[in-house]
């Protein structure tokens, strides 16, 4: 099988339904290649943070299924733990532990889950910081890091655990304007080195930029999918031009 | 802010200072004979401790040292180092007199009284501590048996006096296991205690933002790792004050304890009390003592509080 084509993510048929009856997502299809940059976008509530925290089951789905790596996440006997070793996720809040050092934030899953040594992953860690442009701030508490430099820590924290996926929900909306480049960066870095990404954004230029494939989700369905050249230039789709003409217009 | 004037804190010694006036005048009123004097020989006793006679027998005296031959026939008993001898030579004593003393000083009834009420308080707060935490895990716990068990614990104890559930641990519990009043005490204030502990660790958890677990278990940790490595210490430092609060509360509630034949603070208060006739200083001087007790507690937690608010 050609890697470039080989199916890391593939969702099919996702229903995800709450206790009120809302639907959240209806009937989402979709296949993300390894290697695959896909940016998500949309209108907010239009499901797609949902979507993508059903791929590491931070939230459940009502019908349907999805595979990482052949394996279905939502079955009942399928080891959760192991699973999401495997796909990282960045937060929009960052959710970094307030209570550790930076560096203590990076080594905590991979001693705790993986059982690496401590020296051997503190090196790791170290590593990881000095990647992600912040090798002077082992021993800050988040409390002490700008909102850029928290969110770096936090893709440093998921790098950590040498996942095949990373899953980032939002990582620049909580940012003030001038951090968001920084950790922007860091994900193009990212991309550039091979790394299968699933990036729910907000960044039009980001998306453009980097991203192989772009996502258009609006009130809980996948509305449009294609390369980002056409998806942003020759779209003939209703819903997406008039979501790209309120947030050109902004 | 502008400094407040120093005049405030005139006006609040003012106030005080004409409360206590007010006090003493009432007692004036009702006639009551103030023998403060008499309050420092239940605390320590520096007259040194009485010895008793084992049994009825004749006495031998060698310099400090008394032998006792029974007079009804066995083996005579030595009593070495009495500082006082109070008997001669061939006197007969009988059971319970005081043969003499010894020197030094011994703690007094509410002296030993105030190491009973720290000794069932440090034990019913250790296990208070415990238990509130099982439960209080148990009430965030998605296993709804653990939910329900830790829920009932929490409204029954919440929702009975400790009064009564002291009559029941050592009336009824006490007599069907034989438990001394000792442990029936430590039981019940740490059964007390302990559901609202666990209402305060589950508060403490519920305040740490859902992201953290979240972040947690999106890196590959189980519930229990991530309630274990993450959200609990950031529970328990928000807990810190609330928990200070309990455990004074323990302290305090451990007076009731006096009812189970075990002479606390509180009943030691009591005896001295009946023996003196002087309520007021005794009750007085029983209340500053268990203010020092809670206040060392709170002075500690504040100290405990600031240094992890460093970390």
């Amino acid at each position: 099988m050609n890697t470039e084509q080989e199916v890391l993510i593939e969702a099919r048929e996702v229903e995800k339904r709450y206790p009120n009856g809302t639907l959240a997502l209806k009937g989402v299809s979709l296949a993300i290649n390894r290697g695959e940059v896909v940016c998500i976008i949309g209108p907010s509530g239009s499901g797609k943070s949902t979507l993508l925290r059903t791929l590491n089951a931070l939230e459940s789905i009502s019908s349907g299924e999805i595979l990482m790596d052949g394996i279905s996440v939502h079955a009942a006997k399928t080891d959760l733990n192991a699973l999401r070793t495997h796909a990282g996720m960045v937060f929009q809040q960052f959710n970094l532990f307030p209570h550790m050092t930076a560096l203590e934030n990076i080594m905590l899953a991979p001693v705790e889950v993986l059982k690496l040594p401590a020296a051997q992953a503190r090196s790791r860690a170290e590593a990881l910081l000095a990647k992600v442009g912040l090798a002077d701030k082992a021993g800050n508490r988040p409390a002490q890091l700008s909102g850029g430099q928290q969110q770096r820590v936090a893709i440093a924290r998921a790098l950590a655990m040498q996942p095949r996926v990373m899953l980032f929900d939002e990582p620049t909306s909580a940012l003030d304007p001038e951090k968001v480049g920084e950790v922007l960066d860091v994900m193009k870095d990212l991309a550039a080195e091979g790394m299968t990404m699933v990036v729910v954004t907000h960044e039009m230029g980001f998306a453009r930029a980097v991203a192989d494939r772009v996502l258009f989700m609006d009130r809980g369905e996948l509305v449009y999918q294609d390369a980002p050249e056409a998806f942003f230039t020759s779209a003939s789709n209703e819903r997406l031009r008039a979501f790209l003409g309120q947030v050109a217009a902004r | 802010m502008r400094p407040a004037s120093p005049w405030w804190r005139l006006l609040t010694v003012a106030l005080v200072l004409l409360i206590g006036a007010g006090m003493y005048w009432a007692t004036l009123k009702v006639n009551y004979q103030w023998r403060w004097e008499r309050v420092p020989e239940y605390l320590l006793v520096t007259g040194g401790e009485e010895v008793p006679a084992p049994f009825d027998g004749t006495v031998a005296v060698s310099g400090k040292q008394i032998r006792i031959t029974p007079l009804l026939g066995g083996e005579a008993q030595v009593i070495p180092e009495i500082d006082v001898v109070q008997v001669s030579d061939g006197e007969i004593v009988f059971a319970g007199n005081t043969v003499g003393k010894k020197a030094g000083i011994t703690p007094g009834p509410l002296l030993v009284g105030l190491w009973v009420t720290l000794k069932i308080s440090a034990l019913s707060l250790v296990f208070a501590l415990v238990l509130g935490l099982i439960a209080g895990l148990g009430r965030v716990a998605h296993n709804p048996a653990a939910r329900d068990l830790a829920a009932i614990y929490v409204e029954l104890i919440r929702g009975t006096p400790l009064l009564v559930q002291m009559f029941i641990v050592y009336f009824f519990l006490g007599t069907v296991l034989n438990l001394s009043g000792f442990v029936a005490g430590v039981t019940s204030l740490a059964v007390f205690t302990g559901a609202y502990v666990a209402e305060i660790v589950r508060a403490g958890i519920e305040a740490v933002p859902k992201g953290q677990m979240e972040a947690a278990r999106s890196l590959g940790m189980s519930h229990w790792q991530g309630m274990r490595k993450v959200v609990l210490p950031q529970a328990l430092k928000r807990s810190l004050p609330p928990l200070a609060g309990q455990g004074i509360n323990l302290i305090k509630d451990s007076s009731l304890v006096s009812i189970m034949a075990l002479t606390d603070l509180t009943k030691a208060g009591r005896e001295v009390v009946s023996s003196t006739f002087s309520p007021f200083e005794v009750w007085f001087t029983v209340a500053l003592m268990y203010l020092l007790l809670t206040g060392a507690l709170s002075v500690y937690v504040r100290k405990l509080e600031k240094k992890m608010a460093h970390d």
